[in-house]
């Protein structure tokens, strides 16, 4: 535990993010996560190969669309379960738009549209009433899943034309365009958070909502905000995964919600909100991609998977815990 | 009350320090079975302190407690309950989901067997002990539908089914009306008939007289004096309370030309507690508003600071024009900056640093279009940190890290930073040291030197003195009195706060 010392007299002290020792403790599951993959690494050289590398960046590219977004919530105290269901509502609005007018720019807008007003309406909900996001965030989540089947009715919707030669097919300098746009809303949310009022917001009203309140933040609205920008997020994913798979699928965002959220933890944002860095979510999505990818090079089936992806979401939380 | 009557408590020589500051010193401490016995003193005179190490939430250093025969270093909170200690807040700790009958009789539930509770038998009981203490309440009402007097009735119902025999009452009547409390009293007389010894601390010292068998005094965390409740008379309790000032208190006030009113209130009622409040403030002045709980000091700063603004009925105007603000960000716009007391809870984020939160309530003037001016926010913090000397001088450090001297300086920084032309605060500096509180009033001073207005809410008697231009007494949400602080000793002020307490007590 480092103590603060006094630099009375000094000229102000320009590392804002020095890390503390406390701050340890909150990346504890990074650097043991990181042992094993150095571990994996060392024992299937191909693990560390250009190739799988850009396969893993490939695989999780919209996972780190979601989690981006889904960390400014965290951070604001808040929570969205139904990002998953709103990713393939919106997968499912973009491919019903190509197919029914044959314009990928409507598509795009279509998607990106719908995840932007699940949104709002989620933050809408959250930001007037008493009930926790975790609640309302799960009723919504439902009702979406709902939706998306209606959309599909049961079925994928298939044919994506120019969205999927550049998503699913294409690349630029050997990189597939997905992964550029993973580190695009990575870049956005890390200038939102620290070059913003908006960003600013967020980390006041996580730390203290009613220090935020009576320092004059119109706190509904900026909660309103947040859970618009993180659809906006939501939905851009879900536009990259339908062309990925060139077809919107009912089931395209199951599990979203939870390997987001679990990104974000992981990259040592407390669930209480009021800290937390993107960098640190990008940190969470790769180890994400890295540990999947490696269970997978050892065959390791996907139900084992599963229960190991669950222990280390709740080990994630057990640490923050303590931390 | 005759001494022979067997001890239910009995506490010897409980000192108790925090950081270094005693807050009990070698205190004793006595109540008889069947005594009612109040304990009064100033704040931070020591009482709470006192109240957790009886109750065992805290340990003391040294000292010990003797209840039930035993004698214990310290008690935890379990032990007490064991030994018959319960302890009833002015707002019960209770399950407002749960029944009556089953906050009384939680973790102790009647069984039928099988671990299957038995509910009718636990509501007959639970009818049969409210019989039995005078209380008519619903036994199978959910607690939340009830109102704070009937809630604490039920944590005292509790208490005696739990077998009790000390009860410590702690500002018992602040949420109650006057009939509420009228039977209260009569509830804590018919217990102490039955045996029960019961702790009344309050500040409502017409009460504590009309009620107590014997009064404790305590005053800068020593015990000064216990008095028998019948021969005590209030002026008495008054002086040994505040205690002879040698000094007279150092006042600072420089004589600045009243100007123009600022702030003008007219016949203001609110929800909260304000009763038909007018008042005129002038630019520059210092207004200190004080009361008992409850007596309307905190409801008057709540109002202006645009916090209650529900059904707030009459007119407020600031600087000439109208003022009736719907939320706190419209007051903050129009210059009002509300300061609240519990800084941790309410003021600081205190995951952020220090310039984070100096510049909070004014980031628009940080911003352009949205877009943070970080290096001058960094400035801004610097500057302030040097106007207020407020240390370290590290605006990225987090204020989590600060004092608590420090900490209410970023506090008023931030509301300086969002150019405050009204500062309402709620006891700016409790819980600093005697340096902090020199150089807060002194900021504070020089703010109304320039030609701000300052509002604040205190319970600190020498800090009314010291800092206020004139004291608002208020009581049942009216301003009962206005006094000039000049030639003012604190026996007088509390005089004043404790005169003709419109709660009858019989």
């Amino acid at each position: 535990m480092s103590s603060p010392t006094a630099t009375a007299g000094k000229p102000a002290n320009r590392k804002l993010g020095g890390l503390q020792g406390r701050d340890l403790g909150r990346y504890t599951l990074l650097i043991v996560l990181l042992l094993i993959v150095v571990v994996t690494a060392i024992g299937n050289p191909r693990f560390l190969s250009v190739n799988n590398l850009m396969n893993i960046l490939f695989q999780v590219s919209a996972l780190g669309i979601v989690a981006s977004g889904q960390t400014i919530l965290l951070i604001a105290g808040g929570l969205d379960l139904s990002v998953g269901a709103a990713l393939s509502v919106a997968g499912l609005a973009t491919a019903l738009t190509i197919m029914h007018t044959g314009s990928v720019a409507l598509g795009i807008l279509a998607g990106v549209v719908a995840g932007c007003v699940i949104g709002a309406i989620n933050g809408m909900l959250v930001a007037t009433n008493r009930a926790t996001p975790f609640i309302i965030t799960l009723g919504t989540m439902t009702f979406l899943q709902g939706v998306a089947i209606l959309m599909s009715g049961g079925s994928p919707i298939n044919g994506t034309g120019a969205l999927f030669d550049v998503f699913g097919l294409g690349d630029f300098l050997g990189v597939p365009w997905p992964v550029y746009a993973m580190f695009a809303s990575i870049l956005v949310m890390f200038v939102v958070l620290r070059f913003t009022t908006l960003g600013r917001y967020a980390f006041a009203i996580g730390g203290n909502e009613e220090a935020a309140r009576l320092s004059g933040i119109p706190v509904r609205r900026i909660k309103i905000a947040l859970y618009a920008l993180s659809g906006l997020f939501v939905g851009v994913a879900g536009v990259i995964l339908t062309g990925v798979l060139d077809s919107g699928l009912p089931s395209m965002g199951t599990g979203y919600e939870l390997r987001a959220i679990a990104a974000v933890v992981i990259g040592g944002t407390p669930l209480i909100g009021g800290r937390g860095t993107v960098i640190g979510t990008l940190g969470g999505v790769l180890l994400l991609g890295l540990v999947s990818n490696s269970m997978n090079l050892l065959g390791v089936g996907a139900n084992f998977q599963s229960a190991v992806l669950g222990l280390i979401i709740t080990a994630a939380v057990l640490l923050q815990k303590k931390a | 009350m005759t001494l022979d009557t067997p001890l239910a408590i009995q506490v010897q020589g409980v000192t108790k320090s925090f950081l270094g500051q005693r807050a009990l010193d070698d205190v004793d401490f006595e109540v008889a079975r069947g005594e009612v016995h109040g304990l009064v003193g100033k704040n931070g005179a020591g009482k709470s302190t006192f109240m957790k190490i009886l109750s065992g939430a805290q340990p003391p250093d040294s000292g010990q407690i003797i209840v039930g025969g035993t004698a214990f270093k310290a008690l935890n909170p379990a032990e007490g309950r064991a030994a018959g200690i319960a302890i009833v807040y002015q707002n019960p700790e209770l399950h407002l989901d749960l029944s009556v009958a089953a906050n009384i009789f939680l973790g102790a539930e009647p069984r039928k067997g099988f671990g299957i509770l038995d509910d009718k038998a636990m509501a007959a009981r639970a009818s049969e002990l409210l019989a039995r203490l005078g209380l008519n309440l619903p036994v199978n009402q959910r607690l939340g539908d009830l109102d704070i007097a009937d809630r604490q009735q039920v944590a005292i119902a509790k208490a005696v089914r739990e077998k009790a025999h000390v009860l410590l009452l702690d500002e018992p009547t602040a949420a109650l009306n006057k009939a509420q409390a009228e039977f209260l009293f009569r509830l804590i007389r018919d217990l102490a008939r039955q045996g029960m010894a019961v702790v009344y601390v309050s500040h409502h010292l017409d009460e504590v007289l009309a009620i107590s068998d014997r009064i404790t005094i305590l005053r800068n965390g020593r015990k000064v004096a216990v008095v028998e409740g019948r021969s005590a008379d209030k002026d008495g309790l008054i002086s040994m309370i505040v205690g002879r000032t040698l000094d007279a208190v150092e006042t600072h006030r420089s004589e600045r030309p009243k100007s123009e009113p600022f702030l003008v209130m007219d016949a203001v009622s609110s929800p909260g507690g304000l009763d038909d409040v007018s008042l005129t403030v002038t630019k520059g002045e210092i207004v200190g508003v004080t009361g008992l709980i409850g007596g309307g000091a905190n409801a008057l700063a709540a109002v202006i600071g645009g916090l209650d603004h529900r059904h707030v009925a009459g007119s407020m105007s600031l600087g000439g024009q109208p003022y009736a603000p719907r939320a706190v960000r419209e007051a903050i716009a129009r210059g009002v900056l509300f300061i609240p007391e519990d800084m941790r809870g309410r003021g600081l984020v205190m995951s952020l640093s220090i310039a984070k939160n100096i510049s909070l309530a004014a980031l628009k003037s940080l911003s352009n279009l949205g877009w943070l001016k970080l290096a001058k926010e960094t400035d801004v913090a610097t500057e302030m940190s040097e106007r207020l000397d407020l240390n370290p001088r590290a605006p990225g450090r987090e204020v989590r890290f600060l004092s608590g001297g420090n900490q209410r300086k970023a506090l008023l920084g931030r509301a300086i930073f969002a150019d405050g032309q009204l500062f309402v605060l709620e006891e700016p500096t409790q819980g600093v040291d005697v340096e902090s509180q020199r150089q807060i009033h002194d900021h504070l001073r020089g703010l109304a030197a320039k030609g701000a207005t300052i509002v604040f809410v205190s319970t600190d008697l020498e800090e009314l003195i010291a800092l206020a231009d004139r004291i608002l007494v208020l009581r049942d949400g009216r301003i009962e009195q206005e006094l000039s602080p000049d030639r003012l000793d604190p026996q007088q002020l509390l005089s004043a706060i404790q005169t003709q307490s419109t709660r009858s007590v019989n």
